[in-house]
């Protein structure tokens, strides 16, 4: 499989980023043998967060087997210093590892949060502590929020080596300030920051709860995924051919084994053929019944 | 409102900034808005449809979502337009000529020519014709058929680009570049369901022995069609070439 520089990290990442995520959904055997499968066929790059239900504990045993095979990204929700030194330790603790390569701030949101990260006693002061421990080696920063945030993140934050934010055919399709990873990516690589990609592979929101409920739902994303291999196949090329190092595989394990051959088989896409599946989603979203041109 | 890729992409390496441009078919004025998106001086849209005209006021009119003092919609025939001559720097005709028939491009071609500016840049975007075993082909057909039938002229028609290049160095326009702006085309329901509209709204006005068994076709098509990629759509630019 391909792989790519993680930015200034000396990482050189397999273009597919398992999100480990999906062991949450699998038994222990399961569990083992997806990351066999992953290992087998060159993902090198596994992120997980201790939100992720058992995830951390479910990939402790094979993690710990093939420590030196694995780059392992992880994150905490907390925002203060002790609420994230909590956090690392508990996951330290249930991966059962001595070190986790990548910390991330997880899922930034909002101004106020990025200020309390960055201030004194922020979450920073303990990622850096950490990492002068040498229980941490690079940190990153996660969000599916506003790309101007993100950006201004980057600004802020002198020592951040990765950022991992969405990217797909359908944010690429729209203008303006509020869908510009575009702009995150740009600004990263400016900057040589490594870059992962999420929600490569959404296809749209579930339907409301009265029409399907949650209980119902055929899969455990978020979202509704893509998952036949032509659709895997051409979101996760559109995607690693944007630029990203890395692009995150989803959260179910059904269509891991699908974006893991997609991943393999990666060669480029034209870039008129990203631009026939950008144009394809944006009339899919907002039919224009007038309009008959692409 | 968002410019689509295909629009941004064919403009990116034109001369728009500071220039005087005309969106010749504003269709839904999605060329305007990249022109102005891209720092177009002045940009006169042109459309000989109603609907297009009243959709394109309201997008670049006060209070519209593309709201700009640097756009004028004119409601013209491409054929006689209300503009001087050597007027335009850039002239763009984005999915223009498909709905052009062969018998109107001398005209229009000679009315863009007029008031081009020397050394007037021109970027014709359009669909090459489609591969035989192309459903979407069929759908046109039944489309075509029926307005051919109906009102005496085709809906569509899809120009080679070296067709367009030909008519156009005829003006005097030399070649500048080609590129493919998409490929394959995507043909997706909303756009599968509108050609078939307009088949069966002039099915309709046919005898019914000729025009039933053509609504029939075009609905067994979107049936059958879905949606399908394919085929593509090229965009050619070209300069006037100084007297």
């Amino acid at each position: 499989m391909e792989t790519r520089s993680l930015g200034d990290t000396g990482h050189e990442s397999s273009v597919l980023t398992f999100g480990a995520i999906a062991l949450n959904w699998l038994e222990q055997d399961g569990a083992d043998q997806m990351v066999e499968l992953l290992l087998d066929r060159g993902v090198n790059h596994f992120d997980v967060a201790p939100t992720y239900g058992d995830a951390e504990l479910k990939l402790g045993p094979k993690l710990r087997q093939h420590r030196e095979d694995i780059f392992l990204g992880c994150k905490t929700q907390a925002r203060d210093y002790d609420g994230a030194r909590r956090k690392l330790e508990r996951s330290l603790d249930r991966l059962g590892v001595e070190t986790i390569d990548l910390y991330q701030v997880h899922g930034l949101e909002y101004d106020e949060e990025l200020d309390t990260i960055t201030g004194e006693d922020g979450a920073l002061e303990a990622f850096r502590d950490a990492r002068d421990e040498g229980l941490i080696d690079h940190i990153g920063l996660t969000s599916h929020g506003n790309p101007q945030l993100i950006l201004d993140a980057m600004n802020r934050i002198d020592d951040l080596e990765t950022v991992m934010f969405p990217l797909n055919p359908v944010v690429v399709g729209k203008d303006g300030e509020d869908h510009d990873y575009e702009a995150v990516l740009e600004r990263a690589d400016e900057q040589n920051v490594g870059t992962l990609g999420i929600k490569a592979f959404a296809e749209g929101p579930w339907p409301p709860t009265d029409e399907l409920p949650e209980a119902d739902r055929p899969y455990a994303n978020w979202y509704e995924p893509v998952d036949t291999p032509a659709e895997i196949e051409e979101r996760f090329d559109f995607a690693a051919a944007q630029g990203l190092t890395s692009v995150v595989s989803p959260g179910d394990p059904k269509l891991v084994a699908m974006v893991l051959d997609a991943a393999r088989r990666y060669d480029g896409m034209d870039e008129s053929a990203q631009r026939s599946l950008v144009e394809r989603l944006r009339h899919d979203e907002s039919p224009v019944p007038e309009q008959l041109h692409h | 409102m968002d410019v689509p890729e295909t629009v941004t992409t064919a403009l990116e390496d034109r001369p728009v900034a500071g220039a005087t441009c005309l969106e010749a078919g504003a269709g839904v004025g999605n060329t305007t808005a990249g022109l102005l998106d891209a720092g177009a001086r002045r940009v006169y849209a042109v459309t000989n449809d109603a609907d297009h005209a009243r959709t394109v006021r309201e997008r670049v009119g006060p209070g519209g979502p593309d709201e700009s003092d640097r756009a004028a919609l004119l409601e013209a025939d491409l054929r006689d337009l209300p503009l001087a001559d050597d007027s335009v720097d850039v002239i763009t005709a984005h999915g223009l000529f498909n709905v052009l028939p062969p018998e109107s491009l001398d005209a229009v071609a000679s009315e863009l020519t007029r008031v081009a500016e020397s050394d007037c840049h021109l970027v014709v975007d359009d669909y090459a014709p489609l591969p035989d075993d192309a459903e979407m082909r069929d759908l046109f057909s039944v489309e075509d058929a029926a307005t051919e039938l109906a009102d005496g002229r085709p809906a569509l028609t899809f120009y080679p680009p070296a067709a367009l290049r030909r008519l156009f160095a005829g003006y005097g326009w030399v070649f500048d570049r080609r590129r493919t702006l998409l490929d394959p085309v995507p043909w997706t329901e909303s756009h599968v369901e509108a050609h078939a509209e307009v088949a069966r709204s002039a099915a309709e006005r046919l005898p019914d022995e000729l025009g039933g068994p053509l609504c029939e076709e075009a609905d067994r098509l979107v049936e059958s069609i879905g949606e399908e990629s394919v085929g593509e759509m090229y965009s050619v630019a070209m300069r006037l070439a100084e007297e």
